[in-house]
């Protein structure tokens, strides 16, 4: 975020920070958010920001992401990558890699990204032992057989926090972060700062 | 005694003063210095195993943690640079990696977690460190609570909890290093345990949630509860309780810690038993088992009531407020008979009804403890508590004269299931209270025996012989309020059966308020069943079904302990309040009302 393309005057409060006051000029930041193992509830908080959103917009643009149409293959060059959820099979890994070669800034957005959280549970367990459960004893289980199709991502021994496997530049906990956090960190970014978290904007659950 | 030397320590550039032998954290706190701390837990020794008390002293090298470092005269402290600050937040970060510390799944998130609290506060977003992500087991086996050790961060203050105030010691650390864990027992679980009293008192000092209340689980984070201060009324100690309640409900009960009998501690029985046990409430007026309205019921009671004064009686449970109680006494002249039941032997220790002024104060610093024909560990277990720490903390000596026997005899000095009058055993005994200076004799339902009497005499002879101070005499018994309903004039029965064979009765009316088994235990003995049947209208005044309501013509809802105010007379003969905590469930009444009411 060297070279940020929108100069604002310095303002802490997340709550207050607009976007607005940028000159209109300026090329927008180009944004993706990646959604691995998780449950998107982060992509919900992100869009919990309400009308904000309208401001944000004005100076970025998402490029990529689940709610994006593109292909994996066509992944853009972006300044900011937020990624929610942790890395739990092979395709995630080969995704991330991929986001943190085209990305300037990596965010891990929440809990599983940050942790490994709920999906990181099974790593008491091994991944045989998850999937025999999940498909051969559930007590709805009809045909009991563990998915072998090649085109199936191949399930990780254990579950990955993001920076297990990348690095990554800015950690945001949270079961989801809050909006009002999200908005912080991410004005905070276009302003370019380093975002600093208070007791007030930051939670594990 | 000569007074502890005065100190003076300077901390972040205060002056500070304290005592000679007070700890860093103790002289700061007592100034409002913040110190941030995991393990320790004031009332509990030291343990300075979390390390995040750690402060700077000036000259040394290394930093020391305040919690167990003592003070010394004239040193400089600081307790936040960026130094300490920075290995505050390692020992945090790998405080987080080292379990499955997964705050969503977690009963004690939203700012009741100690850890998350301290990581939070100290900015933690990720942490360096790879997380271990271990396997570990979770013990779901107690009653009332559990341990998932993925959340355990081995500050061990249950264990200090378990062995300094309960002073069972159930719980201790098992294995070494990163294998350590808290194991119950010789490493059984909770439910297995037979040396658990289920008190409950790791689970109000643990940190994090590993140790968690089931009844409270996810019902509301208690920081975000509100706290109603009221008394424990189901034995005669007068516990002090703190509830914690949340959208007119009970979430959680713990001790209060500013009650001067209980100081914060509570037994199985305040902290679980009268809130988190499934139990059937009876919520309005029952007719021969069918719901009715009051005015139905009390209408059905006038009709019956109309039998002659002697053709009626009054019967109620020695559980009652001072006001309930009061109020019996007033209606006794409009019924032939007023009488409280209470358990064997009850009756002669009530007849002479005394309070011993702080003696659960004084009962902490006896250096013997007699107990005769008492079983404080299934009663009265605040108090056994009391008794084991004095015993194995305090080296107070512990004599125990019952039939039965209980956890309490494997400290004793001398337990005597059986008394002999044999001079052996009263030789030893009076070798054990030789020198004690400080003796207490607390005496139950079963010291009121004929060989009971005969053992307090003797003990009584013993003791005065001594050059000790005066004994602390303390009669306990199981009934929360016999002591304080006597000494309202409500007679004493222990025999229900013969008390009803001696009159032809019309009407009864049993008073048996909150009581947990819902006066079932009037029905166990013999010819009581029969003799119920017998008369034309029994009145059952009870919160909870049970056998006794089953068999009532009428039923009347009385309030619970959470919903009642007024006061209740503790063995020490303190007045202590009741106050509502939860809105009356249904139509229920509180037991004075309805007995004005129906005895106008």
């Amino acid at each position: 975020m060297k070279k940020t393309p929108v100069k604002k005057p310095a303002r802490k409060s997340e709550a207050t920070a607009s976007a607005a006051t940028a000159p209109a000029a300026t090329p927008k930041v180009k944004v993706a958010t990646m959604w691995l193992s998780g449950c998107s509830g982060c992509h919900m908080s992100l869009l919990d920001i309400d009308e904000r959103i309208l401001e944000l917009a004005k100076h970025v643009d998402i490029l990529f992401s689940p709610i994006v149409d593109i292909k994996i293959e066509d992944m853009p060059k972006v300044d900011v990558a937020i990624v929610e959820g942790c890395v739990n099979n092979t395709d995630q890994e080969h995704e991330l890699k991929m986001l943190r070669e085209r990305a300037k800034v990596l965010i891990a957005l929440g809990d599983c990204a940050v942790t490994g959280n709920v999906p990181s549970l099974r790593n008491q367990f091994t991944a045989r032992d998850c999937l025999s459960r999940a498909y051969e004893q559930t007590e709805s289980t009809q045909i009991a057989c563990i998915p072998n199709d090649p085109v199936v991502p191949k399930l990780l021994p254990r579950a990955h926090p993001l920076q297990e496997i990348v690095k990554v530049d800015l950690h945001i906990p949270g079961c989801p972060p809050d909006a009002d956090t999200i908005w912080y960190a991410l004005t905070e970014l276009l302003a370019g700062r380093i975002p600093q978290f208070h007791e007030k904007n930051m939670r594990y659950d | 005694m000569i007074a502890p030397k005065k100190i003076t320590i300077t901390v972040n550039g205060q002056i500070c003063e304290g005592q000679q032998g007070q700890t860093i954290l103790e002289i700061a706190r007592a100034n409002n210095i913040y110190i941030p701390t995991l393990c320790y837990l004031k009332g509990l020794t030291p343990w300075g195993g979390c390390r995040l008390c750690i402060v700077e002293v000036e000259g040394n090298p290394k930093l020391v943690p305040s919690c167990a470092t003592p003070a010394v005269d004239g040193s400089k402290i600081t307790t936040h640079n960026e130094r300490i600050v920075a290995q505050r937040k390692a020992t945090l970060e790998l405080l987080l990696s080292e379990r499955n510390h997964i705050c969503p799944i977690c009963p004690y998130n939203k700012g009741d977690c100690g850890l998350q609290h301290q990581a939070i506060s100290h900015g933690i977003t990720g942490i360096r460190y790879p997380y271990l992500y271990p396997a570990l087991p979770v013990d779901v086996t107690g009653r009332y609570f559990g341990m998932d050790h993925n959340r355990c961060i081995l500050c061990t203050r249950c264990v200090r909890t378990c062995d300094e105030i309960e002073g069972v010691h159930t719980l201790d650390v098992a294995n070494r290093g990163i294998k350590s864990q808290i194991v119950v027992d010789m490493n059984t679980t909770f439910g297995a345990s037979d040396t658990c009293t289920q008190c409950g008192a790791c689970v109000v000092n643990c940190p994090t949630g590993a140790l968690f209340d089931k009844a409270a689980a996810f019902r509301g984070q208690w920081t975000s509860c509100q706290q109603v201060y009221t008394t424990c009324t189901e034995c005669p100690v007068g516990c002090g309780l703190m509830v914690h309640t949340k959208e007119n409900r009970i979430v959680n009960v713990w001790g209060d810690p500013n009650s001067p009998v209980n100081t914060g501690h509570l037994c199985v029985k305040g902290r679980y038993q009268i809130w988190a046990e499934p139990r059937e409430r009876i919520t309005t007026p029952l007719i021969h088992g069918q719901p009715a309205t009051w005015d139905e019921a009390l209408a059905t009671i006038a009709q019956a009531a109309k039998a002659k004064k002697e053709e009626k009686a009054l019967l109620v449970a020695p559980r009652l407020t001072n006001e309930t109680a009061a109020a019996v006494a007033r209606v006794a002249n409009t019924v032939g008979q007023v009488a409280m039941f209470v358990g064997t032997n009850e009756a002669a220790l009530c007849a002479d009804p005394s309070f011993s002024e702080e003696a659960l104060r004084k009962l902490q610093d006896a250096d013997a403890i007699i107990l005769l024909g008492v079983q404080p560990s299934r009663d009265h277990g605040v108090v056994a508590a009391r008794i084991r720490v004095a015993v194995r903390k305090r080296g107070a000596k512990l004599l125990i004269f019952h039939a039965r026997k209980s956890d309490l005899d494997a400290y004793a000095d001398v337990a005597a299931n059986v008394v002999s009058l044999e001079s052996k055993l009263w030789n030893k005994v009076k070798a054990v209270l030789a020198g004690s200076q400080r003796p207490a004799l607390l005496y139950g339902p079963h010291a009121m025996t004929p060989i009971g009497v005969t053992v307090m005499e003797r003990l009584i002879g013993i003791l005065e012989a001594n050059p000790g101070g005066e004994p602390l005499l303390l009669g306990l018994p199981i009934s929360p309020a016999a002591l304080a309903m006597s000494k309202a004039g409500i007679p004493a029965v222990e025999e229900v059966g013969p008390w009803l064979d001696a009159k032809s009765l019309k009407y009864l009316h049993i008073v048996v308020g909150d009581a947990p088994d819902g006066g079932a235990s009037l029905l166990e003995e013999k010819y009581v069943p029969a003799l119920l049947g017998q008369i034309a209208c029994v009145v059952v005044q009870a919160s909870y079904r049970s056998a006794l309501t089953e068999k009532a013509h009428v039923v009347l809802p009385s309030t619970l302990w959470c919903e009642k105010s007024g006061t209740i007379t503790n063995v020490e003969g303190r007045c202590l309040p009741l106050r509502p905590v939860v809105p009356v469930a249904g139509e229920a009444r509180d037991d004075q009302a309805i007995l004005e009411r129906v005895f106008a």
